[in-house]
């Protein structure tokens, strides 16, 4: 992850009225596996977009490769793109679909042969060649679409929610895939998605966008227990995500209990937005808790149990592989460093951007 | 038991459907000439139908108009389906709207309005104006068939081959071309289809000597309907009957979409093998095959028509109205080229002159359209100087032409003849020779009468003792009175057909034209041709040229050669109508014809008879109107 390979300089971009990105500002590293996550009507598929070429931002500049190329054809980019609906040719066999663009590239019989078996050996699909695309599994057409878009190699591969048509299994399936095929090929992906879990599981980098701005770009570990803000922590996993006042650096009020934490320098007797994962709540003995209260849901969710505690007038979200039967009295812990503060939203524009649900 | 009822009652409503067709299909074989009887199965009329050479040009045009009008519609609407398509909701609305404007609105509304605006432009009008109206109305066809295909095709696969390097032209041919190829063939058999069929604005925006297959048969039709036509009608029906299969199995159906994949998927691996038909059919063998009938028509028709140029007569005739021989004749002795074209009625001919959308050189028009035309200052006088021949018409029918041309300046008589009964001797019990036998309860259901304003209050009008270019309101209203009291015993208002049904033996007595009824007396030689003592109608169809004429000298020319006599006579034997033309007649070796009282009838039957005169707007509407009380009494 070494230099800038794209630069989107303060990119703006307004359909019938409606501004979908707002002076958006993003680097691209090489090698990088970059996911734009966020929910639909976020701004990520238009950003996608407009790194292929296929729409012209009204504001802004793209850069590739320090050359300015914001008005550049698709045809034209050193990009190649997998859709979402695959976007195969129906009817031109797979060795036909994968040769498109090198045979436009006017390659040599044999180099594009080569190309055709080399591609279908990369997404597990060898002697498919005379094969038409109607006839194969979505997973199936949807390596064909990566193996057409990889063949001319890339120096960046654009993926705009690959899997979103699958089904869970084959989704993870094809997520390692993914991770495999990047590692072997060394280029960058960028990659489009509304699926968090998916997001966490390949990116390097995730950049979480809400209405046309980007809310936090980390890793997916500063993503998933650092949120920034309210949308963040509540699009990435389950949280509780409760009203707070700072009374002091490390001890926050919390629906009137006193609870000591780490953060500092939010001031004194601010209001601020508290986040605590519910797998970081530790259900114990009434006396022992910070605050008291009583089951009122239990599921079984497999890895784990799923509760939910009514205590001072807040429904926590619990996430913990012991049962605690609904109806009995519990207390709630919480250590220090599992309690995350966030400033409240100041803009108006960040406050439109938590998320309705 | 319900599904035998089923079965019956669909059978019954196919039958109904293709019962018309199936009679002419069979009619197609019948050897003999009357609908009526069954003379054993024959292919001559098929023969002779491709031995007719104006029924083979007109066939030539026909394909070439309907393959290069379905071709530019094709093109022209494939270009505007991705238009459209890539239209925001509203205009796209909009935009469909008014290609549909063609297809919804009346023919006939198209027809004219097309015809106008060439006018207006100065279009001369022929197979170009044709052409263009073909491809206006072929349109919308065309985008109706490939609009539902663009939907279909996804943006992304074309968005996908730009972002593999295709060109925006490359990846529209390769990628969305293939897509939408269903619906791009079917808009162009639907649009041939419907070139192909055309009638009525074909009708409209044509030109002098220029047919296509509708108006040939149409003006063909005319004069009673030949079995050629039968063969003929049939020809189309199985060419159309094929195309529409064809445009239904082509893969544009869903079902044969869906029976395609299924075969693939039984046959596996390879998909190419079921593209292959129709890639192969409309890739290689539809061009092919409009090549050839492009370029092999061209060729025949570029041979026939070699003498054109500038050096040309148009002349405008009724149908069957000459000998055909008569102008190769005249084509080969003076080298000038013959544009001829038919009409049906009077009626029809007028407003052609009077747009003067075609200039004509000669036309003939009869009597008390002359008249009118005179009236209307569409006529420039003849010089007769330049038609020494005309001599050899008789002084007594210049004579009758005083009616509607006073000065005997502007028209030359071609054919004359009376109105009279025909009757069956064999089916009526006493010699006739009034007009009352037509109201003898006796006959009922057995009489014809002309389907006529004028000939049928002529009939009336004479029966009462009055005139019959008589505008009395108190004579007509009797005259329209008499015509209600006989209709119950009319068995049908008929114009060609008379001559037809009266050989038949369907009828025993009908009012005729007495060229009609030599050529009857021909056929069935119990029939009797009498002009009633009360009086009839004579009337004259004369040539004459329109103020327009281009070709003046030409037409001149063409006149001098009709009225010389062995021409004339031809023309008599042929037509069979009264020539005018006393060298002519003298001429004729049969004493029977040459003397027959029907084609020739002495000077005290004409000086009963009247010539129509045109009696004014005014009058028309008065006739017009006692006729519709008449009809629907």
């Amino acid at each position: 992850m070494s230099n800038k390979l794209i630069n989107l300089e303060n990119i703006t971009k307004i359909f019938d009225g409606v501004t979908v990105l707002d002076n958006l500002n993003l680097y691209i590293r090489e090698n990088e596996f970059l996911t734009l996550l966020g929910p639909s009507g976020c701004g990520k598929t238009t950003t996608l977009r407009i790194l292929g070429g296929f729409e012209n931002p009204d504001e802004g500049r793209v850069f590739f490769d320090g050359k300015d190329i914001t008005k550049l054809p698709p045809n034209k980019r050193q990009l190649n793109t997998v859709f979402q609906k695959y976007a195969l040719f129906t009817h031109m066999t797979i060795a036909e679909n994968i040769a498109f663009g090198l045979k436009i590239k006017g390659k040599s019989k044999a180099y594009i042969d080569d190309k055709i078996k080399y591609a279908l050996k990369l997404v597990n699909l060898e002697g498919y060649e005379n094969r038409s695309p109607a006839l194969l599994s979505g997973g199936q057409q949807q390596r064909i679409a990566i193996a057409r878009a990889i063949v001319n190699e890339p120096k960046v591969l654009l993926l705009d929610e690959p899997l979103g048509a699958l089904d869970l299994k084959l989704r993870q399936d094809m997520q390692y895939e993914l991770i495999r095929l990047k590692n072997e090929l060394g280029i960058t992906f960028v990659y489009v998605t509304h699926d968090q879990e998916e997001a966490l599981t390949m990116s390097d980098t995730i950049v979480v966008m809400n209405q046309g701005y980007i809310q936090q770009i980390g890793t997916p570990e500063d993503i998933y227990n650092e949120p920034q803000n309210a949308f963040v922590a509540d699009f990435i996993g389950d949280s509780n995500i409760i009203d707070g006042l700072m009374l002091q650096d490390r001890l926050v009020e919390i629906l009137g209990a006193k609870f000591p934490c780490v953060d500092e320098g939010f001031g004194v007797r601010r209001p601020v937005d508290v986040v605590i994962r519910p797998e970081d709540i530790d259900l114990v003995k009434p006396e022992e808790g910070t605050i008291t209260g009583r089951v009122t849901h239990l599921i079984f969710k497999g890895v784990h149990y799923e509760m939910e505690v009514a205590a001072n007038g807040y429904t926590w979200l619990v996430h913990s592989t012991d049962m605690v039967p609904v109806g009995e009295e519990v207390g709630i812990h919480v250590d220090p460093f599992d309690i995350q503060i966030m400033n409240k939203p100041e803009s108006e524009d960040e406050e439109a951007s938590v998320i309705e649900e | 038991m319900k599904r035998k009822l089923e079965k019956i009652y669909m059978a019954f409503i196919v039958f109904l459907l293709y019962a018309p067709i199936l009679t002419l299909v069979v009619l197609s074989f019948n050897s003999s000439r009357t609908r009526a009887k069954w003379g054993g199965f024959t292919l001559d009329w098929y023969r002779s139908l491709f031995a007719n050479k104006d029924i083979m040009n007109a066939l030539y045009t026909t394909l070439v108009i309907a393959l290069l009008s379905a071709a530019a519609a094709t093109l022209i609407g494939t270009a505007a389906s991705i238009g459209i398509s890539s239209m925001k909701t509203r205009a796209r609305t909009v935009f469909m709207g008014v290609t549909n404007i063609p297809m919804l609105n009346g023919e006939i509304v198209m027809g004219i309005s097309l015809m106008l605006l060439f006018i207006i432009g100065r279009v001369e009008l022929g197979f170009g104006t044709i052409l263009l109206a073909h491809i206006t109305f072929n349109l919308p066809y065309v985008i109706l068939s490939v609009m539902p295909k663009m939907k279909q095709t996804s943006r992304a696969t074309y968005e996908a081959a730009l972002d593999l390097g295709a060109s925006p032209l490359y990846a529209f041919w390769k990628v969305t071309f293939p897509d939408i190829m269903p619906g791009v063939v079917s808009g162009f058999l639907l649009s041939f289809t419907m070139s192909l069929d055309d009638f009525v604005i074909t009708y409209f925006t044509k030109g002098p000597g220029i047919d296509t297959l509708p108006t040939k048969i149409y003006s063909e039709v005319r004069k009673g309907i030949k079995p050629e036509m039968y063969s003929l009608s049939t020809i189309l029906f199985v060419t159309v009957l094929l195309l529409l299969l064809l445009v239904n199995f082509s893969p544009s159906s869903e079902n044969a979409e869906a029976a395609a994949k299924e075969k693939k998927r039984l046959a596996g691996r390879n998909p190419r093998k079921f593209h292959r038909v129709p890639k192969v059919f409309f890739g290689r063998v539809l061009p092919v095959i409009m090549a050839i009938v492009i370029i092999g028509g061209g060729i025949y028709y570029g041979s026939t028509n070699l003498a054109s140029g500038s050096n040309q007569v148009i002349v405008y005739n009724w149908g069957e109205y000459i000998d055909p021989e008569v102008l190769e004749m005249f084509e080969e002795e003076t080298g000038i080229h013959v544009i001829y074209e038919e009409f049906e009625t009077n009626e029809i001919m007028y407003p052609k002159i009077q747009s003067g959308a075609i200039a004509y050189d000669l036309v003939c028009p009869s009597d008390y359209m002359i008249q009118k035309m005179l009236q209307n200052d569409l006529l420039q006088p003849l010089d007769f100087d330049n038609i020494p021949n005309a001599k050899n018409i008789g002084d007594v029918y210049f004579e009758k032409s005083r009616q509607f041309d006073p000065d005997n300046l502007y028209s030359i008589p071609y054919c004359w003849g009376t109105v009279g009964i025909l009757y069956n001797k064999t089916m009526v019990d006493e010699p006739i020779d009034s007009w009352k036998v037509l109201w003898d309860t006796k006959y009922k259901d057995s009489i014809l009468m002309q389907d006529s304003v004028r000939d049928a209050f002529g009939v009336a009008l004479k029966t009462l003792g009055y005139s019959l270019n008589s505008t009395s309101i108190h004579e007509l209203t009797q005259a329209r009175d008499l015509l209600i009291q006989q209709k119950p015993l009319v068995q049908a208002y008929v114009i060609d057909q008379v001559r037809d049904k009266m050989i038949g033996n369907e009828a025993a007595i009908g009012v005729i034209y007495s060229g009609e009824a030599i050529y009857t007396q021909s056929e069935n030689p119990d029939l009797v041709y009498v002009v009633p003592k009360e009086g009839s109608n004579m009337w004259i169809d004369s040539w004459v040229m329109p103020k327009n004429a281009p070709n003046k000298e030409n037409a001149e020319k063409f006149l001098d050669f009709l009225c010389r006599p062995e021409i004339a006579l031809m023309n008599f034997e042929y037509i069979t109508y009264s020539t005018p033309n006393e060298a002519a007649r003298e001429m004729i070796e049969d004493p029977e014809i040459r003397d027959s009282e029907i084609a020739f009838p002495d000077d005290s039957i004409l000086s009963r008879c009247e010539t129509f005169t045109y009696l004014g707007e005014d009058a028309d509407e008065v006739y017009n109107q006692l006729w519709r009380e008449v009809k629907s009494s």
